[in-house]
């Protein structure tokens, strides 16, 4: 395919407000550039992010979530991080059962200092996203009438 | 006869003030699935019955308004209804001193006997008022079974690609008519208004479209993670006969194998939803 | 009918550079419920937020989209802006079209449809915005500071001296924490008593300083402004209204051989004693697992029949206070890392090779210091524990326990390079002919006059430091052999020394971590309590209205706890100072209609902000049981909604509603 008829996958991003989001803020401070693929959605705190949102962001064509956060410790609320840690220990079982394609959800610890993990990360994604292809699966099932 | 003790159990606990209804089993015809019953009076005990075809859990019936009307419950369980007596009680819905509990031993329910049976290890209910077993019983209160006994249907099912599995639901999810079925017969969905019924927003479509079976049945799955007490009446309810206990099956053995938690085994134990720990498993996050 | 503002700035070329502006502008007015779409070089500029201000009224507007640089730099810029102009600040969202858009995405096309997408979801955030006003919070003005050190004495007093009434709790029967016990202090050598003892009497005399001593925090309600403080005054058995400190009691006392807990074990106390006898309050407490009487619930009875002021109360008991405040001071110091085989934690192993326990000439830092100290066990003198004896050589060894990763403390203590030139100092000046041998790793003395002072120590007085370790220390004929190695030199070293000194690592003191549950402030791997923010919020915790100073937050010596402890005061003034207390309305709110009381939310708040509660009718009668949101308590984290199986929990700002209609403006 060449360039201009490449497939440019749909991602959204939940982060916290308080590391991730300052870590993207601070890749384009220092101009990192990546690719323009990520939506970003910003909560206070990965202790808000609901397992239904990625259920949501699949339903709205995602072809890929990543959620993202403060890493262990840091969280500006102390601990929501830990329980978001917990929830998606659980969730990712439950998804791996479904059979639905866990290489298009990915969780990332990114602190405000992390500009340049911010912008790996969301290359490294759509690098992957790409090569996999448009979730034509889940796709299949959010337009499916009955 | 276990049948005869809980008649008479069920007679004084009514004559003597201790519960206002007692919640049993009755029958509608042999054979056939034995239904909840809410004895209020003693002379009408003998309604009570106790055979294989008592699968209902009837901690499930203790959320009811209805119920909750009647008085002070005495209730029947057996090993595995006790578990979501348990979690209940670990989420206050009931206050245990409020609630006489009548266990009965059970070797297996249903004929054939349910899927939970064969790697059921609690037989004997523990955490009871009072307990009834069978006379000859030699069985141990508690056998242990290994996890891999319990979740023996879930690995098969793993084994599947992920294609093969995401089919699999699709067909499975394919058939559901949004019953609620499923909801309505679990002992932990006590919502006052369930999620799916709610509207602003809309989390979960309403349409028993694929989208919306996908979001329902992974809503109603990961709403009892780590909080499912095993009694597969969700499954034996659905009249779609959607494989619902594989899922609850997947996140038993996620809180097994994460936090060694099995919901409504023990009732002093601090339930793993709503807690974390600084130690659990990250190797998933990047 | 939702009537949106969108403003899009260029920020100069930063934006334009990258972000097709017109396109944008023409684009975003087509977008539902979008009333005007503008476009501005700087939108932040006082003509950018003009053209805010006029739009809003002008076009009545009922939302402000800017699409502009981040949220974390410029949300209250245009909050501000809405307000002075008639709109309710929360009806403002940002699009973030600069960092997270044009300056890092450089191919245009793209840069253009993601700030159109971003602006859309603003958009849609937007029109679901409620209105919201700060929470008012009512304000105590009356401070509770934690612990009767140094750091918390200067808390105390500067909060007094301010007008404001101050509850201190110390633990011990007295205030003074360990600087009471130290001899004199560097750089200056002033002696530690002759200065902190004023400042003592200070507080047991201030008429706005209420004192709790041997007291402790029993439990901690309530929220910033509003703090409810059980205080559990242990049983001292001697009235303090009636006693006057006479000391008759404690002269009558027979049980003599009570180790000193202020002379660190190195001499003793009676059953009936205060600690040291400038004590404040200089009351009598008696010890009650040595006292005979209250061991034996008959006999004895001495202090009782001396006491003219029939102080004595053998049937005295822990009482329960009550104290309100509005905000809180921790300033609970800290202990010394135990050398001996037996630690509190699994990860620390102590330094059996050290003998500490085992040789009685072995002592550590704070023994030492009763030691040198005018008022100690021995007046002074500097005798060795084991035979009364004169040490001739003593050794030094630093960084005992810090900087040590094998035994479990990685940091450094911060204090000791300094006590250790300062004991080096005081053994040298009372010891003619003495030989000090200190052991160390580095020299760190960053300080005002710190560097010179170890130079003084080493040059004038002549200590002599090795740069090594020290590997064992055993006991041959009444000598302490020392063997280290001296990596300077590259040579072993082997020492016969009377008396080893060792300068153990700074430990948060005992019953830290429960008292930081207690006020839900968070503590780093050592146990040591922390702060809010390490460069911008040094004395802040992210428990609002409690405040830290001193050796709890990390090992510090006097002058930087006593500034810390004056930053923590005046933090409390400041809000002191306010009218009133204001929070931001963020925050979750819950849906007693539909919560199902299960309670997830309860346990999982990191802010324990929700509680138990019930509903009733007007009339008293009991609804429901549900859970509650404290407004006072709330940070807004968010962490309820996602554990709430009904979406009963809801957090304003970040509803499920506006995150449901953002995620969904993305679908095309």
């Amino acid at each position: 395919m060449n360039e201009t008829n490449r497939f440019e996958p749909r991602i959204i991003a939940y982060v916290c407000n308080w590391c991730t989001y300052l870590g993207a803020d601070l890749a384009g401070t220092n101009r990192l550039e990546y690719p323009a693929n990520v939506r970003i959605i910003r909560f206070p705190c990965t202790g808000r992010i609901d397992f239904n949102l990625i259920v949501k962001a699949f339903e709205a064509g995602a072809d890929a979530v990543l959620v993202s956060g403060c890493h262990p410790g840091d969280c500006h609320y102390t601990a929501g991080n830990y329980h978001a840690r917990r929830r998606w220990m659980l969730f990712r079982q439950l998804l791996d059962t479904l059979g639905i394609d866990l290489n298009r959800i990915h969780f990332t610890w990114i602190s405000a200092a992390e500009g340049r993990k911010w912008a790996q990360v969301v290359t490294g994604i759509t690098e992957q996203t790409r090569q996999m292809g448009p979730y034509t699966a889940y796709r299949e099932i959010a337009r499916a009438s009955a | 006869m276990i049948v005869d003790q809980l008649r008479e159990l069920c007679a004084r606990l009514l004559s003597e003030g201790t519960a206002q209804v007692v919640i049993g089993y009755g029958q509608a015809a042999p054979g056939k699935p034995a239904y909840p019953v809410f004895i209020r009076r003693a002379e009408d005990a003998d309604q009570l019955v106790w055979n294989d075809q008592c699968m209902t859990n009837l901690a499930a019936t203790l959320k009811r308004r209805e119920v909750k009307a009647l008085g002070k419950p005495a209730v029947i369980v057996k090993g595995c209804d006790e578990r979501a007596l348990i979690m209940l009680a670990k989420e206050s819905q009931i206050v245990r001193a409020n609630i006489y509990v009548i266990g009965v031993e059970c070797n297996g329910a249903g004929r054939p006997a349910m899927a939970k049976c064969a790697s059921c290890d609690v037989h004997v209910p523990r955490w009871t008022d009072t307990v009834i077993r069978e006379t000859e019983s030699q069985a141990a209160a508690v056998r242990t079974t290994p996890s891999s006994a319990r979740y023996a249907d879930l690995e098969a099912f793993m084994r599947k690609t992920p294609e093969a599995r995401l089919a699999f639901w699709r067909a499975e999810f394919g058939r559901c008519v949004k019953c609620y079925a499923c909801r309505q017969v679990c002992p932990l969905c006590y919502c006052e208004r369930c999620i799916a019924d709610k509207n602003r927003p809309c989390v979960i479509d309403t349409s028993a479209t694929p989208k919306g079976n996908f979001a329902w049945h992974i809503t109603r799955a990961f709403h009892l993670a780590a909080r499912c007490a095993g009694c597969d009446e969700c499954a034996r309810a659905c009249p779609a006969h959607i494989d619902l206990r594989l899922l609850n099956l997947a996140l038993a053995a996620a809180a097994e194998d994460h936090f060694g938690w099995r919901a409504g085994m023990d009732p002093e134990a601090e339930p793993p939803a709503g807690a974390y720990s600084l130690k659990d498993k990250e190797d998933f996050i990047g | 009918m939702a009537r949106i503002g969108v403003f899009t700035c260029w920020c100069g070329e930063n934006v334009a550079r990258h972000v097709d502006i017109e396109k944008v502008t023409e684009t975003v007015a087509q977008m539902p419920g979008v009333r005007c779409s503008i476009n501005y070089k700087y939108m932040c500029s006082d003509p950018g937020q003009a053209q805010i201000r006029d739009k809003i009224q002008s076009e009545r507007l009922t939302g402000l989209v800017v699409a502009s640089c981040s949220p974390h730099m410029h949300l209250k810029t245009f909050r501000k802006a809405a307000q002075t102009a008639g709109l309710n600040p929360y009806l403002v969202e940002m699009a973030n079209i600069r960092e997270h858009c044009s300056w890092v995405h450089h191919n245009r096309e793209e840069a253009t449809a993601k700030a159109l997408d971003l602006i859309r979801m603003s958009v849609e955030k937007v029109k679901r915005d409620h209105e919201l006003v700060p929470i008012r919070v009512p304000l105590t003005r009356r401070a509770l500071v934690i612990g009767g050190g140094v750091a918390g004495i200067q808390a105390a007093l500067d909060i007094a001296d301010a007008g404001h009434e101050v509850a201190l709790v110390e633990r011990e029967p007295s205030i003074g924490g360990k600087m009471a016990g130290l001899s004199e202090t560097f750089p200056t050598l002033d002696c530690s008593q002759c200065i902190l003892t004023p400042r003592m009497v200070e507080v047991g005399q201030h008429p706005n300083i209420k004192l709790y001593t041997y007291s402790e925090v029993e439990s901690v309600e309530g929220y910033v402004g509003n703090f409810k403080i059980t205080i559990r005054q242990k049983a001292r058995y001697v009235d303090m209204v009636k006693c006057t400190g006479c000391g008759d009691c404690w002269n009558s006392c027979p049980i003599k051989k009570n180790l000193s807990e202020f002379d660190c074990g190195m001499g003793f106390r009676k059953a009936i004693y205060i600690p040291f006898p400038q004590a404040v309050p200089a009351r009598p407490v008696i010890d009650r697992l040595a006292c005979t009487r209250l061991k034996r619930g008959t006999g004895c009875g001495l202090c009782e029949k001396k006491c003219q002021a029939k102080a004595i109360n053998f049937a005295d008991e822990d009482k329960l206070v009550v104290e309100q405040a509005g905000a809180v001071i921790v300033a609970t110091g800290y202990k010394l890392y135990n050398i001996a085989k037996e630690q509190d934690n699994a990860q620390l192993s102590g330094y059996g090779e050290y003998g500490y326990g085992k040789y009685k000439d072995v002592i550590d830092a704070l023994q030492f210091e009763r030691l040198v100290s005018a008022s100690g066990p021995t007046g002074g003198e500097i005798k060795r524990p084991s035979d009364g004896k004169i040490p001739q050589s003593v050794v030094f060894i630093k960084c005992v326990g810090s900087r040590d990763n094998a035994k479990g403390l990685a940091y450094c203590s911060k204090i000791c390079c300094m006590y250790t030139a300062k004991h080096t100092m005081l053994y040298k000046h009372k010891t003619p002919g003495g030989e000090a041998h200190v052991f160390y790793m580095d020299i760190r003395a960053g300080g005002k006059a710190y560097d010179e002072f170890v130079r003084r120590a080493i040059e004038q007085d002549g200590a002599k430091y090795y740069r090594g370790r020290v590997s064992k220390i055993t006991e041959e004929n009444g000598k302490l052999i020392v063997r280290g190695a001296d990596t300077l030199a590259g040579a072993p070293v082997t020492i016969e020394a009377d008396m080893v000194v060792l300068a153990v690592a700074m430990r948060p003191a005992d019953g830290v971590h429960a008292l930081a549950q207690k006020l839900n402030v968070g503590y780093d791997e050592f146990g040591f309590l922390s702060e809010s923010h390490p460069k911008l919020r040094p004395v802040e915790t992210n428990a609002a209205g409690v405040f830290i100073c001193g050796a709890c937050h990390a090992p510090k010596d006097i002058p930087e706890a006593v500034a810390q402890a004056s930053a923590a005061a005046g933090k409390t003034l400041v809000m002191f100072g306010r009218e009133e207390l204001t929070r931001e309305p963020e925050i979750a709110r819950i849906n007693e209609q539909t919560c199902a009381a299960c309670y997830t939310c309860v346990r999982g708040c990191p802010y324990t902000a929700i509680e138990r509660a019930e509903t009733l009718t007007p009339k008293g009668v009991h609804v429901k049981y549900t859970a509650r949101v404290n407004e006072g308590l709330c940070m807004g984290c968010g962490t309820c909604v996602a554990l709430c199986p009904s979406k009963s929990a809801e957090l304003e700002g970040f509803t499920e509603q506006q995150i449901y209609s953002m995620v969904e403006s993305l679908m095309t």
